[in-house]
């Protein structure tokens, strides 16, 4: 299976004893692109990500990677920062970085000067001829993250890359993440904060128990006229909402805050419930609750797996 | 430079570039000089000398008396100086017997010829007595002459955990003292009868294609076990150095990051080159430590350099069978605790060879010898002493070793390579036979 995509999963399953890690994974990945890969603990993103990068052999089902029919063809051209992250301890920074380049096949021309700049790049500088073991973790992870990206991979694939950082180093490897999108690269990250998907990713892809269950671009998910909720603050503190209550496209109403939150049935349109809601009771403010990505996880984690994506989103909105 | 190359020059330079690789590299030979030099000095100086009573019952009423004037003699300054000049004609292990006699301080205590044995006994074990009480020698009647012709000799008797020296001594003094009465009842002369009965040992000449040499006694049993020595230290260090950095890659969880780069076989390739190459600067300095040793003193020509040959070959053979399924065992492991009991049984087949030894070496074509150079991975170890043996196989069976040898690498880095391929990946409880088995069925 030799395709143009990035990367080009078919019915990818992996077994481990009687569990079922990935189950019939099917993806794919436009060269270019900058997917999120979000799913619960245990859903099976690491074990998916590990068969991307041939570090584990699928039991089933076709994989491609960079046009190639195995990442052991491309290695060279991907780059790879783990979930269980590590360092050579005993290794000084630059040799460390210098090794891992070499492994990845950069020319020794220019090496020393790319190595040095990265180490800058990340605020680092200074810190070349100490030892792995004397830094502190934030440092070992930018160390760790330049590792992953010293070659200029196409292919840049990042699991829970923004673990264990603090808001600066979260906020300059959103930048890292960016530029190497900018410069063309397709990058796959996976990552358990959902604002972070929400804001860096074209795509989001979710898998739950093995199985994907979402497979969308992010405006598509968080589209405003999928909406199923609205909020809205009345105009007197104490107003009566019953008769909110009672319209027909009305599901819930729940005082929220200040405020009221209002769950709406299956098929209402939501213009005509904003009219309809405003025509009931004067209110001070009143707007479509949108859904965001953690609304979507939550609703499809906590739902049945088994059940459609659209389906999923439409329980995430009523949960919401 | 491909992959491989690159991770074996960095566990090359990771392991070898270090102040433990330097001390250990210099502490063998340094901890062997110091024992060579001090060691026997301090056996000399500190050695407490034996203090005590001797009680001797002499049914002969011939040997006592001798022993009296054995003990008086030997404490002479005249005496030492007779078993030094003994010592320097050749005779050094009889004397050094005689001067651990000379060297005690010890009371005659003289029995009555028809003294109670039993009596005596309790003698030696009768409370906490000072001087010790050391040893009961009972002199046979027949000691001296006997009717029938057959000679008797003597019983010893000692308390519980006695000094071994003890019983040297006494059996050298009675020895002596029994022989001069023997001599004297038959009207010989014992200076002469010990002139008649001494043969000095010669050293012999070895004689080749190259001329005459002084034969080095012992060389026949040191060679291959120098040899077999080097070849087990080589597959330690490498084998040791696999295990520790495999699962030092483990736990500190970087192995994901190389397996990003590489496939695990070219990780595991990669190490098996790098410590290769550790052990072979190891023995490469140790082998040429030994050759300039052997030039320095004109043995050199005693050594056949094809031993060396066969040294490389089954080194390799022992490193790629044993450093492959050490690497296998720090796979599967998450820390060096848990890799202790898989390394155990590799471990044991490692110092193997320690214990063929001696017996390998006693009956170099015997049929243990044969059966151990057949039998992977200790083949290697069991060729290479025989090899090294004054009688060593012939080429048909060296090879026929080597091929055997050969097989086994393939098996062992076969089944090392799928343990490994599954087992870097797993954390957790380290597995059981079950699941190795598993593995290999999976992978």
């Amino acid at each position: 299976m030799r395709t143009t995509a990035a990367i080009d999963l078919e019915g990818v399953t992996k077994t481990f004893g009687s569990l079922k890690a990935v189950d019939a994974l099917d993806l794919t990945i436009p060269r270019g692109a900058l997917y999120g890969f979000i799913g619960p603990n245990g859903a099976g993103k690491t074990t998916a990500i590990r068969m991307i990068m041939s570090i584990l052999l699928p039991d089933l089902g076709r994989l491609s990677v960079l046009g190639h029919a195995s990442a052991l063809e491309a290695k060279d051209r991907i780059g790879y920062l783990p979930e269980e992250r590590g360092l050579y301890r005993k290794m000084k920074v630059a040799p460390y970085l210098t090794f891992v380049a070499r492994l990845k096949g950069v020319p020794e021309r220019g090496l020393r000067e790319r190595v040095h700049s990265a180490i800058e790049r990340v605020g680092l500088k200074g810190v070349e001829s100490k030892r792995c073991e004397e830094l502190s973790k934030g440092m070992s992870q930018k160390i760790q993250i330049l590792a992953a990206l010293i070659h200029e991979p196409d292919l840049l694939i990042l699991d829970e890359p923004f673990s264990g950082l603090d808001p600066v180093s979260t906020r300059l490897l959103k930048d890292m993440i960016l530029a190497e999108h900018r410069r063309g690269a397709t990058v796959l990250f996976s990552t358990h904060v959902m604002p972070q998907a929400e804001e860096l990713c074209d795509h989001v892809v979710m898998i739950h128990r093995g199985r994907k269950v979402l497979d969308d671009p992010v405006n598509a998910i968080l589209r405003p006229q999928d909406a199923c909720a609205l909020t809205f603050d009345p105009l007197e503190p104490h107003a009566d909402v019953s008769r909110v209550r009672a319209l027909p496209e009305v599901a819930s109403c729940a005082a929220v805050g200040g405020g009221y939150e209002v769950a709406l049935r299956d098929g209402a349109d939501p213009a005509r419930a904003i009219q309809s809601v405003v025509a009931a009771l004067p209110v001070a403010r009143i707007e479509l609750k949108r859904p965001t990505l953690e609304d979507v996880f939550v609703g499809i984690a906590a739902g049945d797996a088994a059940v459609s994506p659209p389906e999923q989103r439409r329980a995430a909105g009523a949960a919401a | 430079m491909s992959k491989v190359l690159r991770i074996a020059a960095r566990e090359f330079a990771a392991t070898v570039f270090t102040k433990g690789f330097v001390v250990g590299l210099l502490i063998v030979p340094v901890v062997g000089g110091l024992v060579a030099i001090i060691g026997p000095r301090l056996v000399d100086d500190r050695a407490p000398a034996v203090e005590g009573e001797i009680a001797i019952v002499d049914r002969t009423d011939a040997v006592l008396p001798r022993v009296r004037d054995a003990m008086a003699a030997r404490s002479s300054p005249a005496a030492v100086t007779e078993l030094v000049e003994r010592a320097r004609a050749g005779g050094a292990a009889d004397a050094l017997v005689e001067m651990l006699g000379a060297t005690t301080e010890l009371t005659l205590i003289e029995r009555s010829s028809s003294a109670d044995v039993e009596q005596e006994k309790r003698w030696l074990t009768e409370g906490d007595s000072t001087p010790r009480r050391l040893a009961l020698a009972v002199v046979h009647e027949n000691a001296v002459e006997s009717a029938s012709g057959e000679l008797g000799s003597y019983d010893l008797y000692v308390p519980s955990r006695q000094d071994a020296r003890t019983e040297v001594i006494v059996h050298s003094l009675l020895r002596e003292a029994i022989l001069d009465a023997r001599a004297a009842a038959r009207g010989l002369d014992r200076a002469e009868l010990s002139r008649v009965l001494t043969v000095p040992r010669v050293r012999s000449v070895s004689v080749g294609d190259g001329g005459e040499s002084d034969t080095v006694f012992g060389l026949n049993m040191i060679v291959p076990m120098v040899f077999m020595g080097l070849l087990m230290m080589g597959v330690m260090f490498a084998g040791q150095g696999m295990l520790t950095t495999t699962v030092e890659e483990k736990s500190n969880r970087v192995v994901e990051v190389l397996l990003s780069a590489v496939s695990p076989m070219q990780l595991m390739g990669g190490k098996l080159l790098g410590h290769m190459a550790v052990a072979f600067l190891a023995m490469g300095l140790y082998l040429g430590l030994g050759l300039a040793v052997l030039a320095a003193f004109s043995l050199f020509g005693l050594l056949d350099l094809k031993l060396i040959l066969y040294l490389v070959i089954f080194f390799l053979i022992a490193l790629f069978t044993l450093g492959s399924l050490m690497m296998a065992a720090g796979s599967a492991v998450n820390d060096m605790r848990e890799a202790q009991a898989l390394q155990a049984p590799l471990i044991m087949l490692m110092i193997l060879p320690i214990i063929l030894w001696m017996p390998i070496l006693r009956e170099p074509n015997g049929t243990l010898a044969y059966v151990v150079s057949f039998v992977p991975p200790v083949n290697t170890f069991g060729m290479l002493l025989r090899l090294g043996s004054s009688s060593p196989p012939p080429a048909w069976e060296v090879w026929l070793s080597i091929a055997i040898g050969v097989a086994g690498v393939f098996g062992a880095v076969w089944v090392a390579a799928k343990v490994f391929r599954i087992g870097i990946l797993m954390f957790g409880r380290p597995p059981d036979l079950r699941t190795l088995v598993r593995w290999l069925r999976a992978a």
